[in-house]
This record gives C-alpha cells, structure tokens and sequence, in this order.
C-alpha cells in the first residue's frame, strides 16, 4: 500500500480509473511473462498523457518512492517487477498513434501502442514497422523500446533501435527531454540510441517516433527437416555464407517439435525429427524464386531429410505456426519453463548445442531449444517445477553454466529478453567492474536518486556507495 | 614507452603526434594528458581532424594509425574486429575475396579508417538500406578522456546486456574518449550493383529524386548532385540478386516519366560511388543540412544558396533529406562565412531541421559551432560529457 497522501494525489492526477490500490488488482501486476519473479507493486498508475505521466512521477518521487514503468508486462527478465513497494507506472492507456507520415516513412506514437497493430494501421500506407517480437500481437512499442526487442525478422532488418529517430522522454524528477526526431539525422551525441534498451532505469518515453518501411512485394517460407541438429546448424552457416540474406532463420528443435506436435498446435512438423529449421526471404518475387532455390539446395547438401516450400499464405503460416507456438506447447508439458536469451557467434552454433545437451543431461533436465539461428540468438528452454527445491536449484545452475558456455564462444549473456531482475548477477560474466562503473555512472546522469526501475540491470555490489553522492567522472587516477 | 611513437604533424611549431601501439599506451596517453592539461585530438589518419574536438590548437594528436590489425574475422559469422587505426580500403581487401562488405557510405570514409568511421558516425546514402553507421556497430574499446579503458559491447549481432554505451561512442567525434578497437557488422557484398543517372534542371530532377525515394521498389539509395562538373544529376543505386535488381531496373525504366542518361553497372556502379564518397576530401570546409525527405526541395535550396554565397558545390542523399555543401577554398572571408552558415542554421532550425558541419577550420567552427542549439536534452549530453572527459583533455563541451 502506498500512503493515503499520495493515493489522493495519483488519483488527482490521473483520475480514479487511472490508479489501481487494490490488494487483489495489484496481483496482475505482481510479474511480467517470467514470472519466477513476483512482487507485488504500492500501486499502479494508468496515465493518458505525458502531462501526467510528470505529474505522476513527481507526486510519487515527492513521497520517496521508487517508480517501475511497465507496457504490456510481455517481458522476459522480470524488468516490469516492482520491488520494495514500488508505484507501476503503466502505457496501457497511452496507445494512441499520434501521426502516420508516409511520405517519410515513419510514425509518431504513444509507448502503450501494440506492435503489431502500429503494422497494420501502417499497413494502409504500404508501410509496416519491422521489428516483431514473438509477443507482437500483445507487447507495446514502449516497451519494445524499454528492452531494445528483436525478432525473428532482425536477421535482415535489425532489432528496435535501428527503427527509433526520436522520443520524448520523462524523467525521474518529472521534467521532460526530447531527444533525436524529426528523421534521422540528429546532431550531438546518441542519446536516442543510449535510451533504447536501457530497461526503464532512464525514464519514461511517452512519445516515440520510428521508422517504417515499405512492405516486400513477395515472400517466401521454406521448411527444412533435420535427423541431426549439428545438419540445421550446418545449413545455417552454408545460407549465409554463400550470400543469402534471408529475412528469418529459425530452428526448432527435435524436443520442441515434439511438444507441439503433443499440442493444439500441431504444425504437422514430424516427430521423429531432430531439428526443424525455418527460412524467409522477402523482397521482388522476381528474386525470391531463385534464392529459396538456392537455400533448398543447401539444405539438402546439409543433410536435409525433406525441403518444403511455402505456395500460399495459409501453406506460410502453417510453416511458421510450429515456431510461434512452441512457447505455449512447452508451458503444457512442465509448470515452469526459464527462458535463456544468450547470443553466439552463428558459426559457434553446432558446438554450442552440444554443449547445452550436455549441460541439460549433467544436470538430468529437459532443455528444448527453438531460437533465432540466423542471429546466434539462442533461446534454451529449460522444463521444471519449481515446487521440486532440488530441481530449482539445478535449474539455477545450470542455466548460469549455459550463459558461461555462450560467453566464452564470444557471445553475450542476452540477444534481446534483457537483463532485469534475472541476468543481473550474471552481468559480471562479460563485463569488468570498469564497465559496470561506467554504466552505473550514465544511469546517474539520467536519475541521479536512483528511482527508475531500481535493482535491475546492474548488481548492486558494482555500484557507487550509497550516500556517495554523484561520483566526479569515470576513473582516472 | 611512449617516446617511441611520437612525431611532429607538419612542420617544427605543429602539434605533435603520438602513435600508440596498444591500447595500454593509449590510456599512459591519455593518463599523462590529464596529469599535465595536455589538450589532445584524436585521429585515424587524420582525414577528418577538421570533425571536431578542439576549436582552437590543440597540443598533440593522438594517432591511432599503428593499431590497425584485423583482430578477429570469422567470415561465417559476418562480423569482424580491428584496430581502430585499419584503413577502410585495407578493410575492404580483407573482405572483398569472401563476397562481403561494410556499406558504409560516409563522406571521405575511403581515405579514412574504421575508427575514424565509428568516430564520426557520419552515415552516407546507403544508411536507408543497411542501417546508419551507429547500426552496424557491435563493439568497441574506448580509452575514456579520464583514462580508463572501457571493452563494450562485443562482437555478436544481438546484444542488450547492459546499457548501450556503444551507441554513446559511435559518433561522439573524439570528445568522450579514444576508440582503439572497433567490432562491425557485415553483410554479403550484393550480386548486381547498377546505378540508373538522370539529368535535368533542379526542380526536375528534385521531384524525380522524390518520385524514387517514395517508390515500393526495393531502390538502395538515391543521390542528387549539383554545382559540379557533371551538372544537375540523379543517380538511382540499385543492390540486391541479379534477378531483383534487372526487374527493378525494368520497372524504373517503363515506369518512371524520364529516361534516364545512363546506366551503370557493376565495378564501375561501384567505382562511381566510390568518387562520390570522396567528394568531400580535400575540402576545409563542408556543411550537413538535413530536414524530413519531403521536404527535400526546400532543404536542396536551401543549400543551393549556401553554396552559391560560398561558392560550392552540393550532393543530397534524397532518402535520409540530408543535403551536403561543400565550399571552395576561397569561400570569402572568415566573418562573411560565419555569417552565411549562422543564417543557414536558423532558417534550417526554424523549418524543424538541423545543420551541423563536417569539417571546419577551428576558428569557424568556434563561432558557428558543430552541432547548433540543441537544448531541448536537458543538459544530459553535457553531463555525459564532464563524466567521461571530466578534465576536458579532448574537447571543450559536448559536439
């Protein structure tokens, strides 16, 4: 509970349907979609605008409290969490599109926007916007923008921050900047680019600008089946080394399959199969012919046990439908599911997965593996229940022993899911307590009192002493 | 340590230049600056030292010309890593027998190196199709203005641990601190490279320039250029498969109103844009105006009258609205060139735009300034600045 004070004021400013005190209510905001992590928040605010978004945030920093800003709670490292009690500061209502430009190709937008629907009112232009989380029927532009999410599609056309130009953002003392806009070209320095992932520690965006492109003429979705995983990895590597530059590359592996095909969302993949791999190319249907050819072959020479290739649109999204439901398939076959996010060097690729099957049987737990290929991005799945304390802990450990595998190939600890509250202890794997100090620092510099989203991203015992004040510049000596 | 890398730029009274051989000695470089208030100016090979830092003499320069290895190339995984001082034209050699390349485009980055690029994070007409410059960047090390030495990033395409201080680096000319390694990301060197040049008079080939950037067709970059020996052209680079590229080119042309005057192909599509990314080198003085592609007329006419009034040139990457000026040598005197781009950058401001220059001699720059009144990030740049550079031993204030 948040003191009545400040309840009053909340309620003020945002109106009575704008904040949430109750007990029960609360309990929906108490996780977002790893929910390993709960906590249940003071209060929730639901403003309309940036007007209130400040008038939120200074009532709430008036009462010394922490804030946590949240889109659609589809986040997968407990970033949305609100710890000691903190005040939710919710987009949900602030999901207008404030301006389609086409002639230039961009769109100015509330953060609480869904993703997918920025694409379809896009749409009407011949436009669309490119990054497409797995969640993009659900997740908001702001908070894509929070965690700097990617994709399937990233392989060709990059993840969020390559489509940010501009925000308005609110700080931690309720003043708001506006950084970037108006197109690309922004001079100084890139502080469009340093907000974009940074998690929710550096303010609020209440007004986003990104850019659009034109949607391709023509698409094309291949399915290759797999007896050998190492074959999948193979055929990866070859793809991309002879040139194509396919929108997507996905696998999924033998396990995966076999959940889904276990599952309402059968996609008729074969479930003796080890590795099922997903290919896209987009652009002139005068091309694509040719490419998916060339892929096919490929995927043979790999060892492909069978090629299929998409003819319609229903034909396209049955290929698909075997990856974007393994999520959900794998939630019916173990209570609890940890999604690792780590990204490798793609030709690491094969050996990484052999090393992820050993850990998982060292450790005796299932890990199914469906990921980003393309990309290195790897996402693990780990199946447990968390009621077993025991398997909790393996769990535990051998989720770090994966991230550690990762790194050492000379990948990062997370592609796209963020750090948050779970990969926090684990950011000491790639960075040095220079880099942690650094980042620290630059979080100050956006919030000096340390209010936005506190005790996410950097583990605390890297961070400046308390009471220290604001440090006087990185490091010298 | 350090003596062994040290020289005189230009004649005896030039400041002097260092040439680190390792990150390590680049920090006792910026270490010893900090100790003695020793201004210093980073730099590649120098091709763009007119890109910032100091606007008065600075004491030495610090060259990043020996740290120039390919550190890691894997190309599979279409990523490298190299010293900050690799020329872009030694990177490209290294890159080219393996089908691939970095579509960086920027102005005058031939001559220049990979940190240098980074650096400047000036993007060239290709930035619509591949990304910015800040796009393709993975990774890189950093010797701050305070010394410490900073590994971030990597060298994956995906990466969101931690903040993304990469992005801060990436064109932050030199004034937060020294890149001395930078990690890219590559793509396929395309199959067919043709570029389709029309002429005509300005507002002609303004409105064409549009037509094309506004087109579905998969068109990598459009370009217009004037004041020059070639006169007013459009050029149309088309990149992509073979069987993509002949349609595009098959459509444009039954298509869109005017014929064009000729139709490039292959190396020499490429080499014709390798010129047009020098056409600023040599210059002491060049001007970025960028505003919405819309409004790409008022923008290009703008620039027209900045370079009638310096006597120049300008070139246009019509996708991103960004139009270049490029003054001659005898551009006037110092006080009437201040005076032209002080109006050029209110009248841009007023219209939502910007104006920033390239490369100036110190004492325009001083009066000018780079970047122009920002003011609207509250201070933020400034105090990212003062932390990283809190001596101000690489430049005076934020760009």
């Amino acid at each position: 509970m948040v003191p009545v004070t400040l309840a009053k004021s909340l309620v003020e400013i945002c109106g009575r349907d704008g904040v949430i005190l109750d007990e029960e209510r609360l309990l929906v905001y108490e996780s977002d979609a790893l929910t390993a992590y709960r906590h249940r928040p003071g209060a929730v605010v639901l403003p309309r605008s940036t007007d209130q978004v400040q008038g939120a945030v200074r009532a709430i920093a008036e009462h010394g409290l922490p804030i946590v800003p949240r889109g659609a709670g589809t986040g997968l490292s407990g970033g949305a969490v609100a710890l000691d009690g903190a005040v939710v500061i919710g987009t949900a209502r602030m999901n207008r599109i404030l301006d389609i430009d086409a002639p230039n190709r961009r769109a100015v937008l509330q953060p609480g926007v869904i993703n997918a629907e920025l694409s379809v009112a896009a749409g009407a232009h011949g436009l669309y916007y490119a990054p497409d989380p797995s969640s993009q029927t659900a997740c908001t532009i702001g908070g894509n923008v929070a965690e700097n999410s990617g994709g399937p599609h990233c392989l060709k056309y990059g993840v969020t921050s390559r489509y940010v130009t501009g925000l308005a953002v609110v700080l931690a003392d309720g003043s708001m900047v506006r950084l970037g806009g108006q197109g690309r070209e922004s001079p100084g320095y890139d502080l469009v680019g340093l907000f974009v992932g940074s998690e929710g520690c550096f303010g609020i965006a209440t007004e986003i600008e990104v850019g659009l492109l034109p949607v391709p003429e023509g698409v094309c979705t291949l399915l290759g089946i797999f007896d050998r995983i190492d074959d999948a990895g193979q055929a990866v590597s070859d793809i991309v080394g002879a040139g194509l530059l396919p929108a997507a590359l996905e696998i999924i592996d033998g396990p995966t399959i076999r959940a889904v095909e276990d599952s309402v969302f059968a996609a008729g993949y074969p479930i003796d199969a080890e590795a099922a791999l997903v290919i896209e190319f987009d652009g002139m249907e005068a091309g694509l012919e040719h490419d998916a050819e060339r892929a096919a072959a490929l995927c043979a020479l790999a060892g492909a046990r069978e090629v299929r290739t998409a003819r319609d649109e229903d034909e396209r999204m049955a290929l698909w439908k075997g990856r974007k439901k393994a999520f959900g398939a794998m939630g019916r076959i173990a209570p609890d599911l940890l999604v690792q996010d780590a990204t490798v060097p793609r030709t690491t690729l094969p050996s990484i997965l052999r090393g992820i099957s050993d850990i998982g049987q060292r450790y005796d737990l299932v890990v199914a593996n469906v990921f980003h290929a393309g990309d290195g991005n790897l996402h693990p799945n780990i199946l447990f229940d968390r009621r077993d304390e025991h398997e909790l802990e393996r769990v535990e450990r051998a989720s770090k022993e994966i991230m550690q595998l990762c790194v050492d190939s000379g990948g990062t600890i997370t592609g796209e899911h963020g750090v948050g509250l779970d990969k926090k202890h684990h950011m000491d794997l790639i960075y040095g307590p220079d880099e942690l100090d650094a980042m620290w620092q630059v979080r100050r510099v956006f919030d000096p009192g340390g209010v936005m989203n506190p005790g996410k991203v950097l583990p605390e015992d890297t961070g400046p002493a308390e009471g220290a004040g604001l440090p006087e510049g990185i490091g010298g000596d | 340590m350090i003596d062994a890398g040290v020289a005189r730029a230009g004649d005896a009274e030039g400041p002097a230049v260092v040439y680190p051989a390792s990150v390590e000695e680049a920090a006792e470089v910026i270490r010893a600056a900090n100790r003695t208030g020793t201004r210093l100016i980073p730099a590649g090979l120098g091709s763009w030292l007119g890109a910032g830092g100091w606007t008065g003499p600075a004491d030495v320069i610090v060259s990043c010309e020996r740290l120039n290895a390919v550190q890691h190339y894997e190309p599979a995984d279409l990523t490298m890593t190299a010293g900050a001082g690799l020329g872009m034209a030694e990177l490209d050699d290294v890159l080219r027998p393996n089908g691939q390349w970095l579509p960086v485009d920027a102005p005058g980055v031939g001559a220049g190196t990979v940190g240098g690029m980074v650096a400047c994070g000036v993007s060239g007409a290709l930035q619509g199709r591949y990304g910015a410059v800040r796009d393709n960047v993975l990774g890189v090390d950093v010797v701050t203005g305070a010394g410490r030495v900073l590994r971030i990033g990597g060298r994956v395409v995906k990466n969101v641990a931690g903040y993304d201080l990469v992005r801060l680096f990436t064109g932050s000319r030199g004034s937060l601190g020294i890149i001395t390694s930078v990690s890219v990301r590559l793509f396929p060197r395309p199959e067919a490279d043709v570029t389709l040049c029309y002429g005509g008079g300005t507002t002609e080939i303004v409105a064409l320039a549009r037509t094309m950037c506004t087109s579905p067709l998969p068109i990598a970059a459009v370009e217009v250029e004037a004041g020059g020996e070639n006169g007013e052209t459009v050029m149309v680079r088309l990149l992509g498969s073979v069987g993509e590229v002949e349609e595009v080119l098959s459509r444009l042309v039954d298509s869109v109103g005017p014929k064009p005057r000729a139709i490039v192909r292959g190396d020499e599509s490429a080499a014709l844009h390798r010129d047009r990314g020098a056409w600023e080198e040599g210059s002491a003085l060049v001007v970025r105006l960028a505003a919405l592609p819309d409004r790409l007329a008022d923008t290009f006419g703008r620039g027209a009258a900045l370079a009638g009034a310096l006597g120049g040139e300008i070139a246009a990457d019509a996708m991103s609205g960004v139009v270049r000026v490029k003054a001659s040598p005898d551009a006037g005197r110092d006080g009437d060139v201040v005076r032209e781009l002080s109006r050029a950058r209110e009248e841009m401001e007023a219209a939502g735009g910007t104006m920033t220059l390239s490369q100036a001699r110190g004492e325009v720059a001083a009066r000018v300034g780079w970047t122009g009144g920002r003011g609207s990030d509250g201070g933020l740049g400034t105090r990212i600045k003062e932390l990283f550079d809190p001596a101000s031993i690489l430049a005076a204030r934020c760009p």
